[in-house]
């Protein structure tokens, strides 16, 4: 059983036994990964803050490829979050980028564009403690590394340009729709956040965020986009409707 | 699942839902209560039965109780100046253990949990700020756990109370007694550095 290496961003944990824990965590270099670290929950765990959400850090542990749950051996910190999380809605916004990571990106299938996004989304949150804009982002991009963002230039069934306009779309269809070819319940997709949109798929996020006056996809779309990652990953976002009521 | 009598499979089904129990352990359990006396399983049965309709919470502090008020509340002995706001009822004898707090309790029922939709509506907080009205809560201390939800749940409630003219107290974080510093995390090391005292 080779120790593999990685850096890794804590996703959530459960508690495990009397004194263990249950951790997910999405590493680098093998993806979405659960392991057990015995002993976690003791006042002198060698781990102690580590295992906090959204915590970037770099680990060690081993694997059995018999079992599907590794064991950490080793973490060493890079960056803590645990102050941001002090700020009520800045909690609930890095907790949505870890509920969205662990419902959208499949186990052990490593993808370092997402690990970036989530890492870039979470130091914006921690930088502006403003979760709205990075939250935006982070749900945009995520649809679009997944494959489920569909063309934001034209309607997907007469091809009449949204340049200008306003679209319809709902998460259950595919594309977006002119008011001619929409379909019963679709929500309105107004031009502004469309093309904001457009300009959020061009653009680093911290580069957007450090604007005076950032763009917004607006609330439509932002819950278009939830929509789609609750449809495509089949579960519903407990992080969303405290999110909502906090708005 | 092995083909048990219907009453032993009904037992081991009841079991495994308990935290902590799986199905061997279930049978385990499950076939212990069919060896022992039929008076000491009907005991357990019973202590069950009794625990659950006689317990309640308390409706000062939420703690559980077989009696309203419960008896940290009720004890003259103790401080009403000083309430320590904790997650869970069984807290209270990690405080307890430490025999140097004597003031009262408020139970929340957990912490502020975004990723487990907790938010501010499901914990009782309301009811501690009704608690302040009286005028006579000098001290809150705020014992929830060192994570991101107890911190979280912590600043929330210190926000919300001090505009009341209450002192409000965090518990202090950092490095275990008896533990050595050469195996310190990162995380702990910095908020026992930032919580350091003058001696």
């Amino acid at each position: 059983m080779p120790v593999r290496e990685s850096e890794a961003i804590i996703l959530r944990t459960y508690p495990l036994g009397d004194a263990d824990r249950l951790v997910s965590m999405l590493t680098r270099s093998f993806g979405r990964i659960k392991g057990v670290v015995k002993g976690a929950r003791k006042p002198k765990s060698a781990f102690g803050g580590l295992l906090e959400p959204l915590t970037y850090l770099r680990v060690w542990f081993y694997e059995n490829e018999t079992r599907e749950l590794v064991r950490f051996n080793q973490a060493e910190l890079i960056e803590s979050f645990l102050d941001v999380q002090q700020d009520y809605a800045a909690g609930i916004g890095l907790a949505l980028l870890a509920e969205v990571s662990e419902a959208v990106l499949p186990e052990r299938e490593s993808s370092d564009s997402a690990f970036r996004l989530l890492l870039l989304a979470a130091r914006t949150i921690k930088q502006t403690r403003d979760p709205a804009f990075p939250v935006a982002y982070f749900c945009l991009w995520t649809v679009k590394l997944a494959g489920w963002l569909p063309d934001l230039t034209a309607c997907v069934k007469c091809g009449r340009s949204a340049a200008n306009e306003a679209m319809y779309a709902a998460a259950a269809y595919p594309g977006l729709a002119c008011a001619r070819c929409k379909r019963p319940g679709m929500q309105l997709m107004p031009g502004q956040s469309l093309s904001a949109a457009r300009r959020m798929l061009s653009e680093r996020l911290d580069r957007l965020a450090a604007e005076p006056a950032p763009v917004s996809p607006g609330r439509e779309f932002q819950e278009y986009l939830l929509d789609m990652i609750e449809h495509n990953g089949e579960r519903k976002l407990h992080t969303r409707r405290l999110l909502e009521a906090h708005a | 699942m092995p083909d048990f009598a219907a009453p032993i499979a009904r037992l081991v089904d009841e079991l495994k839902r308990l935290p902590g129990i799986g199905q061997k352990t279930a049978q385990r359990l499950a076939f212990h209560i069919l060896r022992v006396s039929r008076e000491d399983a009907l005991s357990l049965a019973e202590a069950i039965r009794e625990a659950k309709e006689n317990i309640r919470e308390c409706s000062v502090c939420n703690n559980i109780t077989d009696a309203d008020p419960c008896l940290y509340c009720t004890n003259p002995a103790r401080s009403q100046k000083t309430i320590c706001v904790i997650e869970d009822a069984h807290n209270i004898l990690s405080v307890e253990k430490t025999r140097q707090y004597n003031g009262v309790y408020h139970i929340l029922g957990g912490a502020l949990s975004p990723l487990s939709g907790i938010g501010p509506e499901q914990l009782k907080i309301k009811s501690l700020i009704e608690r302040l009205k009286g005028g006579t809560v000098e001290e809150i201390i705020v014992a929830t756990s060192p994570t991101t939800e107890g911190e979280a749940t912590a600043v929330y409630i210190s926000r919300l109370i001090k505009p009341l003219g209450v002192r409000v107290t965090r518990i202090a974080m950092g490095i275990p007694v008896g533990s050595d510093l050469e195996y310190a995390d990162e995380v702990t090391m910095s908020k026992a550095m930032e919580g350091r005292r003058e001696i």
